[in-house]
């Protein structure tokens, strides 16, 4: 076991590092949603043949950075980093006009370190207990993924419009897909990609309308106002539990422990519920806001964390959304992983990584992206806030994905992948606007499409 | 590139001028479209399963991707106004009240661990936290004016 260890060591290494490097950096960038970038650059690194041990310590690093430093510009310029940042907002927003966005910023930092590193072993022995039911739920699980795509439709925004409009939504996917088979193409990632970027989609097709396009005229830029940052420490690494107060310390441990045990839930609504949870405990107004900006913070490591390794050690089957969504390529990217409907099969990193491994390699790409996404956006927070909001225009990072969008569509299934990508997208971007259908569902839709449509037919 | 205030849109939460994002979409789709076409006939040379060169011309399409965002970057500036450090202070009162209606407060100051209070004193907080807390004393903390919320409580809500 040693050897098989030591053996891929290097790999891991490697790979953490460019996933923790390149990670940190996207988190930056505001509005660089999750599954949009951590997918298909993950989908690049199985497909190219990395050893599964370097797939998994990209895939971990590059999540644990993201969310690390996607706290720069929520607490700095009061833009979400992401989309699990959007929860913080609001306390976020308070610190910028107290004057103290450093707080803000060091708070949520510190929690997600101390949350990240309990993540990964609570995670581990909480797969292993489950483990033992793996055989029944890869039996059962077409059936599995329509009871949690119901559930997470119930509980996302749109309640019973999303429950109902996932009928349709699947519907929309199995068409695709007999359309597509018909021609001969296969498509996975390219659903994912629609999916996780109609927001951006339906936006373009929405200013080509003239009637929409003159609600959407705007007489001046948007104003940012770049708070101040003070640093408070000697040295380069700042030591996460003096940034946090004990009973915050404790709060974040536990919530992270709390939230690696429900996998199935959206991991945005989790974020929500805990910090309300905590919230409601603490007296005083202050403490309240910095309390709960750790604890979310936290909890957006730990439910990624664990939403993706669950899953994938226990059943090697994508159920929970962060799994069907910006973690898809761990569990099927063929020709290489895959996922087989009919029998309920897989051949993915469930197989080709034991417990230790998932334990050890796991713990080396949160120290990874520790060493770096910490230390980076502590000491550089306030310099890379500016660089980024001063140099980079929204259209340019329109510009980079919808060169994505036509790359991985016109990769995947030549123009027929590209249509099936902006068909998704259109789709996808209106209800998730007007329904409150959001991604998360759509996933779980697209699951079911896949899964359980096939498992049904055949039973008729 | 000089942008126009005329021509500016709200798309995918921040505003850009529409022609800039035209030329946006041609540059970063035809960058990276012809970085993934040209490796995938380049390496088509080289590696003999052509699902392999597929595949790595794909990693060449994402680096155009990049590319051409980096373009676009350099020739289409940012619509933003990035003020720096216009924290008003004057207003904290302002702010406090906000916070206060927003999401009540049981206990005060005094009633913090000392951790926290020592916190609250180095960032030059405390005072602003205890005046205010002096004026509002027994549960009117809710009983804000409109005058108090002013800009501070606008924003909060907005966000």
């Amino acid at each position: 076991m040693m050897d098989a260890l030591l053996a891929q060591l290097p790999v891991a290494l490697g790979m953490g590092i460019i996933g923790a490097v390149v990670f940190s950096a996207i988190g930056l960038i505001s509005g660089s949603d999750e599954t949009t970038t951590i997918a298909p650059l993950t989908l690049l690194v199985v497909l190219i043949g990395v050893p599964p041990a370097g797939v998994y310590t990209f895939f971990l690093a590059g999540a644990v950075s993201k969310h690390m430093t996607h706290a720069v510009p929520t607490a700095l310029l009061g833009i979400p980093g992401d989309t699990m940042a959007t929860p913080m907002m609001r306390e976020a927003n308070y610190l910028r006009q107290l004057g103290v966005p450093h707080i803000a910023l060091r708070k949520m930092i510190s929690g997600g370190v101390i949350a990240a590193l309990i993540a990964v072993p609570v995670t581990v022995v909480f797969a292993l207990l489950l483990a033992p039911f793996g055989g029944f739920v890869q039996h059962t699980a077409p059936y599995l993924f329509l009871i949690a795509a119901l559930a997470i439709a119930y509980f996302s925004p749109g309640r019973w419009a999303a429950v109902l409009a996932l009928g349709p939504f699947v519907l929309i996917i199995v068409a695709l897909q007999n359309l597509t088979a018909a021609h001969g193409v296969k498509l996975g990632v390219s659903y994912f990609l629609g999916i996780a970027i109609g927001p951006l989609i339906s936006d373009l097709f929405l200013v080509l309308s003239p009637a929409e396009r003159a609600r959407r005229k705007r007489d001046r830029p948007a104003r940012f106002s770049l708070a101040p940052d003070v640093k408070r420490w000697s040295g380069y690494f700042p030591n996460p539990l003096k940034v946090l107060d004990s009973r915050q310390t404790g709060w974040t441990i536990g919530t992270a422990v709390a939230s690696s045990l429900t996998f199935v839930f959206s991991p945005v609504a989790m974020t929500v519920i805990m910090g309300e949870v905590v919230a409601s405990r603490i007296r005083h107004v202050y403490h309240r806001l910095t309390t709960t900006l750790a604890v979310r913070n936290g909890v957006t490591e730990s439910t990624y964390i664990a939403e993706a390794l669950i899953p994938l050690m226990a059943f090697g089957l994508p159920l929970s959304p962060v799994a069907a969504g910006p973690a898809a390529p761990l569990f099927n990217a063929p020709p290489r992983f895959t996922v087989d409907s009919a029998s309920g099969q897989v051949n993915n990193l469930h197989n080709l990584l034991g417990t230790w491994e998932f334990l050890v390699y796991g713990l080396l790409a949160v120290v990874l992206a520790l060493l770096i996404a910490y230390p980076f956006s502590m000491n550089y927070a306030r310099r890379a806030a500016a660089f980024v909001s001063r140099n980079i225009s929204h259209e340019a990072i329109i510009g980079t994905f919808v060169g994505l969008i036509l790359v991985i569509g016109l990769w995947e299934g030549g123009l027929l992948g590209l249509l099936v990508v902006v068909t998704v997208g259109l789709v996808g971007g209106f209800l998730s606007r007007l329904l409150g259908f959001n991604i998360g569902v759509q996933f779980m839709g697209f699951y079911i499409a896949v899964l359980t449509v096939p498992a049904l037919t055949a039973l008729l | 590139m000089t942008m126009r205030n005329d021509r500016l849109l709200e798309v995918w939460n921040d505003t850009v001028d529409g022609h800039h994002l035209i030329g946006s979409l041609i540059i970063g789709g035809a960058v990276s479209l012809g970085a993934f076409q040209t490796a995938e006939w380049l390496l088509g040379m080289f590696i003999d399963d052509p699902r392999m060169a597929r595949t790595y011309a794909m990693l060449f399409g994402i680096i155009g991707c990049v590319v051409g965002g980096a373009i676009c970057a350099y020739l289409f500036r940012p619509k933003r106004e990035v003020v720096e450090d216009t924290v008003d202070t004057e207003n904290l009162q302002g702010v406090l009240a906000a916070l206060y209606a927003d999401y009540g407060s049981r206990g005060g100051v005094e009633d913090l661990p000392e951790a926290v209070r020592s916190e609250l004193r180095e960032l030059e907080l405390e005072e602003a936290f205890l005046v205010y807390e002096r004026d509002h004393a027994q549960g009117d903390a809710v009983a804000v004016t409109e005058r108090d919320l002013g800009h501070a409580g606008r924003e909060g809500v907005q966000s």
